[in-house]
């Protein structure tokens, strides 16, 4: 009797087998202490300055920017999976669609969440509603993020109610069905709002013509950063997306989703990584030639620095771009999941180490003939405060891996179980 | 930004930049008024009891939806696609011509021929004053033995099809009893009259549709039969003590007999909860 | 008519003595933070050491005052802002920055090439009493706002209500003149109006001996620097060399 006490057996969704309540705690409570960790490192930093990082007048931005950057790269596969099924119809990814929406709400609104501690003045975040500087990649951002975290959201209440608890509600269920419906809609807007947004944060670096390392030439108002972002993004969105599906069912030992999604993601990641390498070469060759020159910048004095010479150029593009790319398509590693897996896995650190060197590298150069080379190294609150999103994505995964029905649309998975 | 804002003025970037920006913002909060104005709609006009009935069905086990006419052994595999309701299927009739096939079991259950069963286990019974008497199955009775406590209806109450009809506490679960028939109550009973709810059905008893979702004769065997296979292997969790040891014949009360057992699961797939 | 105030700085007469800092400080109502470090203090004019990067005989010293440089083409930081709080006067080409408008997003940090711009990395303090010192009719900015040289805007503002009421439409010159070309002992700083070809400093910056920083970058500074020595004109050339080498004075 006593064992009824602790249980929540009855919000689970029948028939879905999941671990003890307990163990389940067990799971939790160090992410909730890193959590803790985040909260407070937070409220420091909010409550004393910015005086608590380490960032100064020079390197400005820092490790939240480049790791909002990436995190917001990665979680790419939100809108282009929901555009895929709903838009291109793709319904062989429906399986992936929850999750893929998921795992987007936690990386904009952890980003968003950052962004916020990172402003010296977060409640004049408005401002830029009121006075927007449309000239500004900035202000795109700021209205695209939001609008699309909202839609996020809006995407998100209907995995939320269909909860087994919640979803005896009838509103709720009648709600969720009617938000169902419309959900396509929502889709469509946000493809719009994430394509303009990532490559907004790309033209965030890209039209600084003050920093000549970052600077580029473009199409009409857009820096060709622009565009490169948008690639780099629904390039790697998929493969992060296969990766994170492909831990929790190596943490929960089932089988998730069909091998297939993970070969149909793992061959749209690979073309599109493809074409994103191509049209990286092609930018950085047309950049060293003409645009840095021009500007008075011979290029090779941006790799005089160490560590950021040219193997991390090589990286970026070869090791951490072709390669992912030709594993990702060719068919005998594509066949294979490690490979599969091992390729996505690079895919996302290239992608890593493009918002890395744009952000942070940036900065680090110098501009001025007498200016020195910077470094620049978080502090603890800086680290501390980000581990707090990554443990606020976790736990945020996890509760909606164990109470909403991620993965149901297969089937297969309460099918199973309510036989076994 | 706006006009009387300080150094405001008008450029084409502004008008192309926030045109598109308030119309996606339109978007999207037209979409959840509409998603609002829906729901209330259905709830209006009768349709979310449906709606809810419809979600929960399609999240039933396929094994769990089986046309009838699989049942009766009209058709070798059929999963329903009407939410049980074959007044509005329109294979109904192309099927109900077939000849029936298969043996009856012997399931230890008495079920009747002169009442009609309804997939949540609830037995109906018209009587000759037009009102039909609603009442728990004998494979319900069996796995809830004695009630602790229920809520019945109030008289005059006005029941829709697969709705709660009535609900019934044993070990702390609460069950909820889906209506097999749509009407006015007339007369509550309870458990120990052996029925529960009396309803005036909204539709005539004469009226050849009004009963025809509701399983009969051949088909209460079939379904009974696979209820029990299905209620054996859940029942035969680990550390569980042996089951229906006697050849598949149910006793009674087994949830007083097997507190342990993963009763979540077996209420749910008996209620047709989801 | 509109004007386009700027500045020419003779490098070959800077002798660092750091007056004009203090100067603009005192005008602009500059928090004194013992906490901060050279890469996080308010230096809205900032002196800095050069050197030929030479050795014994061969290495040459200089002093070069780094401000906001109110460049005129494609302002980078104006183009950036989300909220419009830094804007280009047209009448007097001088970029404003508006603190009480600022987010603190510092994207105008990273997009300036000349490292002009400051953030309030703490809340402004002064020793106990000094308070009673600072300026009127110049606004503190709270903390985690950005800001920078805007030429003195309260003088010009002073200097325009005092033409205003004499009657006149047009400020004197002698009005406006920036504290830091006023506290320059070896008046080192011009100040003047670009736009009007009988303005000295509008000559001077024609000068073969003047020239700007980072001038590829095609942003078009209104703040021009002169000097004899060939070694100093080339600072307007990015990466003249990994032996040029400076210091905070």
């Amino acid at each position: 009797m006593s064992s009824a006490v602790l249980t929540d057996s009855r919000w689970i969704a029948r028939g879905a087998d999941r671990s003890s309540f307990s163990r389940f705690l067990t799971w939790l409570a160090p992410w909730l202490a890193l959590l803790a960790l985040g909260v407070y490192a937070a409220f420091v930093c909010l409550y004393h300055g910015l005086n608590q990082t380490n960032m100064d007048n020079r390197f400005a931005f820092g490790l939240w920017i480049f790791l909002d950057l990436g995190i917001i790269a990665l979680g790419a596969g939100a809108f282009f999976t929901g555009f895929l099924v709903y838009i291109l119809k793709r319904a062989e990814l429906q399986p992936i669609l929850n999750t893929a929406v998921v795992m987007g709400f936690i990386c904009y609104s952890g980003a968003v969440a950052i962004l916020m501690i990172d402003v010296g003045q977060p409640l004049r975040a408005w401002f830029t509603f009121w006075h927007p500087n449309t000239h500004s990649m900035l202000t795109e951002v700021t209205f695209c993020i939001s609008c699309y975290l909202l839609v996020l959201c809006l995407e998100y209440i209907p995995i939320l109610l269909r909860n087994r608890q919640l979803r005896r509600l009838p509103s709720f269920l009648v709600f969720e069905h009617q938000l169902h419906k419309l959900v396509p809609v929502l889709a469509g807007i946000g493809t719009f709002l994430s394509f303009f947004h990532q490559g907004s944060l790309g033209g965030l670096y890209g039209v600084l013509r003050g920093r000549p390392f970052a600077f580029r030439h473009g199409f009409f108002i857009w820096p060709s950063t622009f565009f490169l972002f948008i690639l780099s993004a629904i390039a790697t969105g998929p493969s992060f997306l296969m990766l994170v599906t492909a831990s929790v069912e190596k943490v929960t030992g089932k089988e998730l989703v069909p091998q297939d999604v993970f070969r149909r993601l793992g061959f749209i990641s690979g073309l599109l990584l493809a074409i994103y390498v191509a049209a990286k070469s092609i930018d950085t060759l047309i950049w060293l030639n003409f645009t840095s020159p021009a500007e008075g910048f011979a290029p090779w004095t941006y790799y005089i620095h160490k560590p950021f010479g040219t193997p991390v150029l090589f990286a970026e593009i070869v090791l951490f771009g072709l390669l992912p790319a030709f594993l990702l398509l060719y068919r005998k590693s594509a066949a294979h999941r490690g490979w599969l897996l091992g390729a996505a896995t690079l895919a996302c650190i290239g992608v890593l180490i493009n918002r890395f060197v744009l952000t942070v590298q940036t900065l680090a150069l110098p501009t001025l003939p007498f200016d020195d080379f910077l470094t620049y190294t978080p502090s603890w609150q800086e680290v501390a405060s980000f581990g707090g999103v990554i443990a606020y994505g976790v736990i945020v995964y996890s509760l909606s891996y164990r109470y909403l029905p991620l993965f149901s649309q297969t089937k297969g998975e309460s099918e199973h179980v309510s036989r076994g | 930004m706006f006009p009387g804002v300080d150094g405001f003025h008008w450029t084409a970037g502004h008008i192309i930049f926030l045109s598109l920006f308030f119309a996606v913002l339109l978007t999207i909060v037209a979409t959840t008024i509409s998603a609002l104005l829906r729901t209330a709609h259905d709830f209006h006009s009768h349709h979310a009891i449906d709606l809810c009935w419809h979600a929960d069905f399609d999240d039933l086990p396929v094994a769990d939806r089986r046309c009838r006419h699989e049942l009766a052994g009209r058709l070798i595999s059929r999963t329903c696609d009407n939410a049980f309701d074959c007044r509005h299927c329109e294979k109904y009739s192309e099927f109900a011509v077939l000849p029936a096939r298969g043996v009856a079991h012997d399931l230890g259950l008495n079920y009747s021929d002169d009442r009609l069963y309804h997939r949540g286990h609830t037995w109906v019974h018209p009587e000759e004053d037009g009102t039909v008497t609603i009442g728990l199955d004998e494979f319900a009775d069996h796995l809830l033995g004695s009630p602790d406590s229920y809520t019945l209806p109030e008289i005059g109450d006005e029941l829709d099809l697969n709705q709660t009809a009535w609900r019934i506490k044993r070990n702390r679960k609460e069950i909820s009893v889906r209506a097999p028939l749509e009407g006015t109550v007339v007369a509550v009973g309870g458990p120990k009259q052996g029925w529960y709810v009396k309803l005036r059905p909204r539709l005539d008893l004469r009226d050849p549709k009004a009963l025809r979702h509701l399983l009969r004769g051949p088909e209460v065997n079939r379904w009974l039969s696979h209820e029990i296979e299905r209620l054996q292997l859940q029942l035969r969790a680990p550390g569980a003590a042996p089951t229906l040891a006697d050849g598949g014949m149910l006793q009674p009360d087994l949830m007083g007999a097997m507190p342990q057992a993963d009763w979540d699961t077996v209420l749910a797939d008996t209620f047709l909860e989801a | 008519m509109s004007a386009r105030y700027g500045m020419v700085i003779d490098l070959d007469r800077c002798t660092g003595c750091g007056a004009c800092m203090l100067a603009c400080a005192a005008e602009n109502n500059v928090p004194s933070l013992p906490q901060a470090s050279a890469r996080t203090g308010l230096t809205p004019m900032l002196v800095r050491k050069i050197s030929n990067g030479g050795e014994g005989s061969e290495r040459r010293e200089a002093f070069i005052p780094i401000l906001c440089m109110h460049c005129e083409h494609e302002t980078p930081c104006v183009h950036v802002c989300p909220q419009q709080a830094v804007e280009v006067d047209k009448a007097t080409g001088i970029v404003m920055q508006m603190p009480q408008r600022c987010l603190g997003c510092r994207y105008c940090m990273t997009a300036c090439p000349y490292h002009a711009r400051y953030f309030n990395w703490w809340d402004p303090a002064w020793p106990k009493g000094m308070e009673k010192s600072l300026n009127p009719g110049v606004a503190v900015r709270m903390r985690g706002v950005v800001e920078k040289c805007n030429l003195c805007h309260a003088r010009l503002h002073a200097a325009k209500e005092k033409a205003a009421a004499a009657g006149k439409r047009e400020i004197d010159p002698a009005d406006y003149i920036p504290a830091c070309v006023e506290a320059c002992p070896t008046a080192a700083i011009h100040f003047g109006n670009l736009a009007d070809p009988r303005d000295p400093v509008s000559q001077q910056s024609h000068s073969p001996d003047a020239f700007r920083l980072l001038e590829h970058l095609d942003t078009q500074p209104k703040v021009y620097y002169k000097s004899k020595e060939p070694w100093v004109r080339a600072l307007s050339e990015p990466n003249s060399g990994p032996s040029m080498e400076a210091k905070h004075v």
